[in-house]
């Protein structure tokens, strides 16, 4: 099982509410090792839990309405407390939560996010977001170096 | 919720299904239920959007109806684009199609089961609503919440694994699929096979064991005479994929059988009712509403004469005990729903094993040379059928589709009715009594974003009831 979980979800079809697909494709087809694991999604679902339970370090990519468009903002995250009443949209505290409780795991967590500009249809990034995807997948390949002592994904 | 001096009941929205609805329930001056609606309150229009599209971006186009059953969407597209190219697809290609349809109604019927449905029978129909999710099942039965994880996860990385992604993937195409099927990928799905057959067995023992304590649901949901449509093979075997349509009685006989889905529009007609933006599809030579008929894994139960798989044909043989005839309570599709997922995994099994699966071979490549095509397969919530006419130039001119969801919607509504007078008391309302009729709902496991279509005009009828229930005003668009 990959000791790094680097999951980017959101809505292609949305501007800038695909920025974590996006970023996670790209990291995808950059990376080729066993210890790295991407996952592009639409959505974070209860599903998530298992493959978070099994790795060291997860990542979730994301856009965000808060902030200045183009704004990237790093940090760590925990599993939440207490459980939410609606399983339809899920955040990463809470795919965490599932972790812990459904298999005892507690992973590091990251949540890296970048304000989006324009979440209508649409199938490209702002530029305002766009210029951002560099920074954002460096900010990942830290975090995956931090774990595993060098990292696998292609610059 | 809101009671409007207990003349209209409102429940908006439906929770635990997939897509938007709300029920109104109708009281009379004792309080009792006398009428009782589902509206379905979101329109989509893809009939119309796609008209001069090229056929060819169809499959992809239909996968983005549901972002729960894509993979039915594109088999129906794509049978229905292999009939404009008037092509026979490669056998790898039919049966790595059957695979992935496979793989889909495993994910959907795990995601309806465990994460909709599992809180009330695990929980009770009467528990408090803020418990009765995912989340509470995780509380009161963590291997439950994990099976369903684990099963509905198995399903959608077969899905990954052959279409290269989990939602909307486009894998499917007119002529075959766009690419073959990896030893490792083989490999790899038949590895997780034990595990989930052994999960579906568990569960199934798990709701047997449950199920007495719902004999008044099961007496009362949905439980009245309709015909049973779908797909059966030409053995009369269990078939998501591919065969001619049968159609049975309440009382198990058999009404017609063989009938090409190519011809649906000779024996199913199609109804727009103001209230709702589901069609509602009725058996023709009944005509309407006598022609209700219901669809999806209880009809599928009704309809086969045999699973064909070892383990689901047993579960099979002891389900048809549970009535003699056709099985008519609506309760008894969850029950239809987990030996569906048993043959699904045994199938899956039997199909990777087939010496043929890894062959290159899976596209058969033409021009259009028909002007309509249809493509009908089995989804999992029932007989989905994609109907097309092209142009010269191979641009849609024109497209019906009948979803699963809307063949039962009439079944829906009658079992609504039924529930509520049942269970819904107006002189003390209780969130248990709302819940069943909820429930109700959840059985059919109806998927509203899907099914949401008109045959060319949107219905559309307002009313202005006061807080006295009386109507003080409709406007209506005519259809």
């Amino acid at each position: 099982m990959a000791r790094v979980l680097i999951i980017g979800y959101g809505n292609p079809l949305r501007s800038d509410d695909g920025l974590g697909w996006y970023a996670a494709v790209q990291l995808f087809r950059s990376s080729a090792s066993r210890d790295v694991e991407v996952l592009p999604c639409h959505q974070l679902t209860p599903d998530l839990a298992e493959p978070v339970s099994h790795a060291d370090t997860v990542m979730f990519l994301d856009s965000t309405h808060e902030g200045t468009p183009g704004e990237l903002r790093c940090r760590e995250i925990q599993a939440a407390e207490g459980t939410p009443s609606f399983s339809h949209h899920l955040s990463p505290q809470v795919v965490l939560g599932l972790s812990r409780d459904l298999y005892g795991a507690f992973p590091h967590a990251w949540l890296l996010t970048v304000c989006g500009k324009c979440f209508e249809p649409g199938e490209s990034l702002s530029e305002e977001v766009a210029g951002r995807l560099p920074d954002l997948k460096e900010r990942v390949r830290a975090v995956t170096t931090e774990t595993l002592g060098m990292c696998p994904i292609a610059g | 919720m809101e009671v409007n001096e207990r003349k209209t009941i409102l429940i908006d929205p439906v929770t635990r299904i997939e897509g938007h609805s709300k029920i109104t329930l109708h009281l009379n001056e004792a309080g009792r239920v006398e009428d009782a609606r589902l509206h379905v309150t979101q329109f989509r229009g893809f009939e119309k959007f796609c008209e001069g599209r090229p056929f060819s971006e169809m499959p992809a186009l239909m996968a983005r109806i549901c972002g729960i059953c894509p993979v039915s969407h594109l088999i129906a597209s794509a049978k229905a684009c292999d009939a404009l190219l008037a092509v026979r697809i490669p056998p790898t290609a039919d049966k790595l199609r059957r695979i992935f349809g496979l793989a889909q109604v495993v994910q959907s019927h795990a995601l309806s089961f465990f994460h909709l449905s599992s809180p009330d029978f695990l929980l009770g129909m009467d528990a408090d609503p803020a418990r009765t999710n995912l989340f509470g099942v995780l509380a009161e039965n963590p291997q439950l919440a994990r099976d369903g994880i684990r099963l509905r996860q198995f399903g959608q990385q077969i899905i990954e694994r052959l279409g290269g992604k989990r939602i909307h993937p486009a894998w499917v195409v007119p002529g075959g699929v766009s690419e073959p099927l990896t030893s490792v990928n083989r490999d790899a799905i038949l590895a997780g096979v034990p595990e989930v057959l052994a999960i579906a067995e568990r569960t199934l023992e798990w709701f047997k064991s449950v199920i007495e304590r719902f004999r008044e649901e099961i007496a009362s949901f949905g439980n009245f005479p309709t015909l049973f449509l779908g797909m059966v093979k030409k053995d009369g075997g269990l078939t998501f994929y591919d065969g001619g349509i049968r159609i049975v009685n309440a009382a198990g006989g058999v009404v017609a059988n063989g009938l090409d889905p190519a011809e649906y529009s000779q024996f199913i007609g199609e109804k727009v009712e103001s209230f709702s933006y589901l069609k509602s599809p009725y058996y023709l030579p009944l005509g309407y509403p006598e022609g209700i008929y219901r669809v999806g894994p209880l009809a599928r139960m009704n309809l086969a004469d045999r699973c064909g798989t070892p383990r689901a044909d047993q579960e099979m043989a002891e389900f048809h005990e549970l009535q003699r005839a056709a099985v008519l309570s609506s309760f008894h599709y969850h029950h239809a729903r987990l030996i569906e997922v048993l043959y699904c995994l045994e199938r899956t099994e039997q199909l990777l094993n087939d010496p043929e699966i890894l062959s290159k071979h899976v596209r058969a490549i033409a021009r259009p040379n028909a002007e309509e095509g249809v493509g009908c397969c089995e989804a999992p919530r029932g007989t989905l059928m994609h109907h097309y006419r092209i142009d010269e130039q191979g641009l849609i001119k024109w497209a019906n589709l009948i979803i699963a969801t809307g063949h039962n919607s009439l079944a829906m509504n009658r079992a609504v009715l039924q529930v509520a007078k049942h269970f819904v008391r107006g002189e003390q309302i209780t969130p248990g009594m709302l819940n069943r009729v909820e429930a109700v709902i959840r059985a059919y496991d109806p998927c509203l974003s899907c099914s949401t279509h008109a045959t060319g005009a949107m219905a559309l009828r307002i009313q202005i009831i006061d807080h006295l229930g009386r109507l003080r005003d409709e406007i209506e668009r005519p259809l």
